[in-house]
């Protein structure tokens, strides 16, 4: 049987302005502790994947990861974010009312967190500034298939795509790449109506196979 | 006439080499209909770092326990 939380539904009440910020290790002894553990057993068991959070974890680890790995561009970065995103998640548990799914929550979390991180002075420095025209205009027809032949490279590719459109853009393509989001979860964590998400994703699909070609 | 052994041995290795440079160019083609369906595609062959998961417990392990809410209290004095 599924997790009695898992199945229910949290208000989300996270607000980017008001969120605590997470205290964690200095990101350096961090990763200097990950690659420790990553060569050894972990230093203690893990009690709480066994529990409630522990099982939403399990659920929607995946997705959140992906997320903030497409978003933010660096996987360490990624790796940080979603740790981040979860122990918010786990203090704000008792927040749980009911208004929205458990995902669309943890991802409203993901979304809030990937933009803080993304308005930082380093990240302002690194996007690229992708005019919607460009892409709107390309001559790439959007309804052939998009063929890659490197398995391996895929993933730098998408990447590289991604980060070539206009942010909203791509977290529309990333959400809406989840099956488990309703068109209407979507419209929900982006702040706009069903209808404008579908008529958004025409132009970011095509504007997604325009950059793709061009990263050939 | 007897074949040169060592004109032999180069020319097996040379057919080695092109064998195996053919095989290291075969590669997977991949199709998608659309750019959703190709990230979904790299999405499910991107594995989460077990590395959070440690991280996690660590953090957990600080944590204070998260208050529980009034209508789960309410719920579990029920059963």
């Amino acid at each position: 049987m599924a997790s009695p939380v898992a199945s229910k539904e949290f208000v989300d009440t996270t607000d980017a302005s008001q969120e605590k910020p997470v205290e964690h290790e200095p990101v350096q002894a961090g990763r200097a502790r990950d690659r420790n553990e990553a060569q050894g057993a972990p230093d203690r068991p893990l009690i709480w994947i066994s529990t409630e959070f522990g099982a939403i974890y399990e659920a929607h680890a995946q997705s959140i990861y992906y997320l903030a790995l497409r978003l933010l561009g660096d996987p360490t970065q990624a790796e940080d974010a979603t740790h981040d995103v979860f122990l918010k998640a786990y203090r704000k548990m008792n927040q749980f009312r009911g208004d929205s799914a458990v995902r669309t929550w943890l991802y409203r979390i993901a979304i809030n967190h990937c933009r803080n991180l993304l308005q930082t002075w380093h990240h302002r420095h690194m996007v690229t500034n992708a005019d919607d025209a460009i892409w709107e205009t390309s001559s790439v027809a959007t309804d052939n298939p998009l063929r890659v032949l490197e398995t391996k490279e895929l993933g730098q590719r998408i990447q590289k795509t991604l980060e070539a459109l206009p942010e909203e853009y791509r977290l529309l393509l990333l959400l809406v790449a989840d099956e488990k989001l309703s068109y209407q979860d979507v419209a929900a964590l982006t702040g706009q109506t069903a209808d404008a998400v579908r008529g958004k994703l025409h132009r970011a699909r095509k504007a997604f196979a325009a950059a793709f070609a061009k990263f050939a | 006439m007897k074949p040169d052994p060592s004109k032999l041995r180069q020319q097996t290795r040379e057919h080695e080499e092109h064998a195996l440079h053919q095989a290291q160019q075969k590669q997977t083609a991949l199709e998608f209909a659309a750019a959703e369906e190709m990230i979904r595609h790299d999405a499910a062959h991107t594995p989460v770092p077990p590395q959070i998961a440690e991280r996690l417990n660590e953090s957990l392990a600080r944590e204070p326990k998260p208050a529980v809410s009034w209508w789960r209290r309410l719920f579990s004095r029920g059963q």
